[in-house]
């Protein structure tokens, strides 16, 4: 139940950003307004990185996961220890870079 | 997730989640394949919003501060532009095809589902067309 809610959050905050993304590059760069400067800066601060990260990074892992049970489905057998599996993967890929992205070595802008 | 409710035998319900799996696959291989290129042949380590751009999308003037040599030459033709527009285009529907899905779970009423739908396939009409402008820079 807690990988079907965190699929779904995730996909939607991958979907927004890069939606939102996509978006404000185009009116960036055909009228270069104030307001697409503006969301530019948001989604290049360093929270917004690090949640599209956990987003990405989580949605990937669990759509992998789906995906082998899915087409291989001898594979539910293990479903519990596959998920334990994936937040044991997931936790230090996820962790590391995220600690450098909050202490500034990983942070960029632009 | 699973196919619960979806049916096999050639229904579009099923396709699309066919297609939610095996877009699922493309951008797994694409997204490692661009983060193992960058951080094999690039000079410096690279900060988080330069892994992002490899992993997804590939702009010749979208990953030049990478510093990874031959970017610019390379990714500017026509080919690399097409394969990138193809997997914006993928990208954004597996995303859409997925907020369908919850927003089928959440409306009941019908009217409501098709206004839903409708809704969002013009909004990926046009996220679609602007990720497209930019990559060509049909300004």
């Amino acid at each position: 139940m807690l990988t079907w809610v965190l699929h779904r959050l995730t996909g939607l905050g991958v979907l927004l950003f890069v939606s939102v993304h996509i978006v404000a590059a185009f009116f960036l760069n055909a009228l270069g307004d104030e307001i697409s400067t503006t969301i530019t800066r948001w989604y290049e601060s360093r929270p917004v990185q690090v949640v599209v990260y956990f987003c990405v990074l989580y949605h990937a892992f669990n759509g992998l996961r789906v995906l082998l049970e899915d087409f291989y489905p001898p594979l539910l057998r293990y479903h519990r220890e596959l998920i334990w599996l994936q937040w044991a993967v997931f936790v230090p890929v996820f962790g590391l870079p995220a600690y450098f992205m909050v202490t500034g070595l990983l942070f960029g802008g632009a | 997730m699973t196919l619960r409710g979806v049916g096999r035998g050639g229904s579009l319900e099923y396709y699309l989640w066919l297609f939610t799996r095996l877009s699922a696959i493309l951008m797994l291989f694409a997204g490692a394949a661009g983060i193992v290129y960058a951080n094999l042949f690039g000079r410096m380590l690279m900060d988080a919003p330069t892994q992002y751009r490899w992993a997804f999308f590939p702009i010749y003037w979208h990953v030049q501060n990478s510093d990874v040599p031959d970017v610019f030459p390379v990714w500017s033709n026509a080919f690399w532009r097409v394969c990138c527009a193809i997997l914006v285009s993928v990208a954004m529907l597996h995303g859409f095809n997925g907020l369908r899905v919850v927003a089928d779970d959440y409306l009941r009423h019908p009217l409501l589902q098709v206004l839903a739908r409708g809704g969002l396939a013009l909004l990926y009409l046009f996220v679609c067309g602007a990720g497209i402008v930019v990559i060509f820079e049909w300004f």
